[in-house]
């Protein structure tokens, strides 16, 4: 009895490392394939771990569309192929946090020990395709019922920011102000799509894409590729400023959002949250530095609210505050620029958030470095909620 | 969109059993951006419904006016050709809502 008590505590308590972290620039990258992407930031993420290529036992892969846009499904043999070896791989999808779920299950081949040393990579190739193209792609996250009624990905948002202004008299300037400072902070990483800023009347006045959101509320379409090294802690003893996993948590919710209680929370992101804050043994207010799921500006509104970091109802507002802004905030959120200012190539995200947060902690940020940043959470979500996947770091 | 005659005819079933159902506006926004298969369509109303069973429904609103687009608008459910974008497919009709 008292053994399998110490075998227990023993999976309990995570201790991933992540040994190096690399992300492409993000943007239209026309000139570039999926395959020169991949191979970028696996081999950059290699370069900083310092090990080599046959040093790694798997790669996981984080990806969306290569089915419906590229007719490829057979994406882990394919991209492994870059890294000039032949290794386990598996491709893993769950829409927009499909990111998030390749780095849950790598972590969860560790915790197994079936591999000591794995590669996970997230990645997204959209711009070589028509918005009409994309937008019908990503609908493949959504239910059968919402396709039909004919609504986009931006549509099933705009009803949750319809819900949210109506539940808490929150305006469209209060959302915008999301925008706003996603865009500031785009202006400080050199591998964000875009390093200009926005005003509020920039946003109020960008075209309607689906009432009430319009363009500059909604995460553009982008090109890149993000790679992390990550190994069990026996197996990362020589690594500088070391950046540990140490929650890693995964939920669902319903695929259709009408489906659902709440309108105005996603259940999913509370569940995922509430397990990985008792996991890492922590508070919301512990949490230095955040790289939030803002596909669109609504959605960073209720996500501060679900993660714990305001109070609900109070998100959107607490943004436009300066609460979760670079420089003075208490607990910043997105200073990479999140998804709506450095981009979002689905697959990419979640890792791209993961690494993120691996250069804050290790205070490797550069100009937009969060100071003593210690402890930091990634919020990775697919379609409208029904899945999320919650990433705590610290060093 | 359905492409397939069989999972067309399996759900004709089900669409039918819909027909006539009442409700009020929960939700409502309208795509600008649409899909592939509804880019003839656009801008159009997309609504979240309240039947009253108390089971919420997504569909597209259909003779609409401004006026409509509110909270608590009743509706009800009425069968309809869902796209006309492509004119050498299978003509699919399927649940959509109208202002009562």
């Amino acid at each position: 009895m008292s053994k399998f008590r110490v075998i227990l505590s023993e999976v309990e308590c995570m201790n991933i490392s992540i040994l190096g972290a690399s992300t492409t620039k993000f943007g239209e990258l026309w000139s570039v394939s999926p395959r020169t992407l991949a191979k970028e930031a696996m081999t950059n993420a290699l370069n900083a771990s310092g090990l080599k290529a046959s040093q790694i036992d798997a790669l996981f892969v984080g990806n969306m569309l290569s089915g419906i846009l590229g007719n490829q499904t057979n994406l882990g043999s394919l991209l492994v192929e870059e890294l000039g070896i032949q290794i386990p791989a598996f491709r893993i999808e769950g829409a927009c946090a499909s990111g998030g779920l390749a780095l849950h299950n790598a972590i969860n081949s560790l915790k197994a020990h079936q591999y000591r040393v794995v590669l996970v990579l997230g990645i997204e190739k959209m711009t070589d395709h028509s918005q009409d193209e994309i937008t019908n792609a990503l609908m493949a996250a959504g239910s059968d019922e919402e396709r039909m009624a004919g609504a986009t990905f931006p549509g099933v948002y705009a009803l949750m920011a319809q819900a949210y202004m109506q539940k808490y008299k929150a305006r469209e300037e209060d959302l915008a102000t999301v925008s706003v400072k996603n865009h500031y902070h785009g202006t400080f990483n050199p591998k964000a799509q875009f390093q200009f800023p926005v005003t509020i009347a920039d946003v109020m006045k960008s075209s309607k894409i689906a009432d009430p959101l319009k363009l500059l509320d909604c995460s553009p379409i982008s090109d890149g590729a993000a790679a992390v090294v990550i190994a069990n802690e026996e197996n990362s003893k020589k690594v500088r400023k070391k950046v540990y996993i140490v929650a890693s948590e995964v939920a669902t919710d319903t695929l259709s959002l009408h489906d659902r209680k709440s309108l105005v929370s996603l259940s999913a992101v509370v569940e995922a949250a509430s397990n990985a804050y008792k996991k890492a043994g922590i508070k919301p207010k512990d949490i230095d530095v955040a790289e939030i799921h803002d596909c669109f500006s609504i959605s960073e509104a209720i996500a501060v609210e679900d993660l714990g970091f305001s109070e609900i109802g109070l998100g959107a507002k607490d943004i436009g505050r300066g609460k979760r802004t670079l420089f003075k905030g208490d607990i910043i959120c997105n200073p990479s620029g999140g998804l709506k200012a450095c981009g979002h190539p689905v697959g990419a995200t979640g890792i791209k958030q993961i690494v993120e947060i691996t250069e804050q902690l290790q205070g490797e940020a550069g100009k937009r470095q969060v100071e003593k940043a210690k402890i930091g959470l990634t919020h990775n979500v697919g379609g409208s909620g029904a899945v999320a996947a919650i990433h705590i770091l610290r060093i | 969109m359905i492409t397939s005659p069989v999972k067309l005819w399996r759900r004709q079933k089900s669409v039918s059993s819909l027909i006539g159902k009442r409700g009020k506006i929960l939700l409502w926004t309208i795509i600008r951006v649409p899909a592939k298969s509804f880019v003839g369509e656009a801008p159009y109303p997309v609504v979240i419904v309240k039947v009253k069973n108390g089971e919420n429904m997504i569909g597209q609103l259909v003779d609409w006016q401004k006026e409509d687009l509110r909270v608590g608008r009743e509706v009800v459910c009425v069968l309809r050709r869902l796209s006309t974008e492509e004119k050498e497919a299978i003509i699919y009709y399927n649940i959509k809502f109208k202002p009562l």
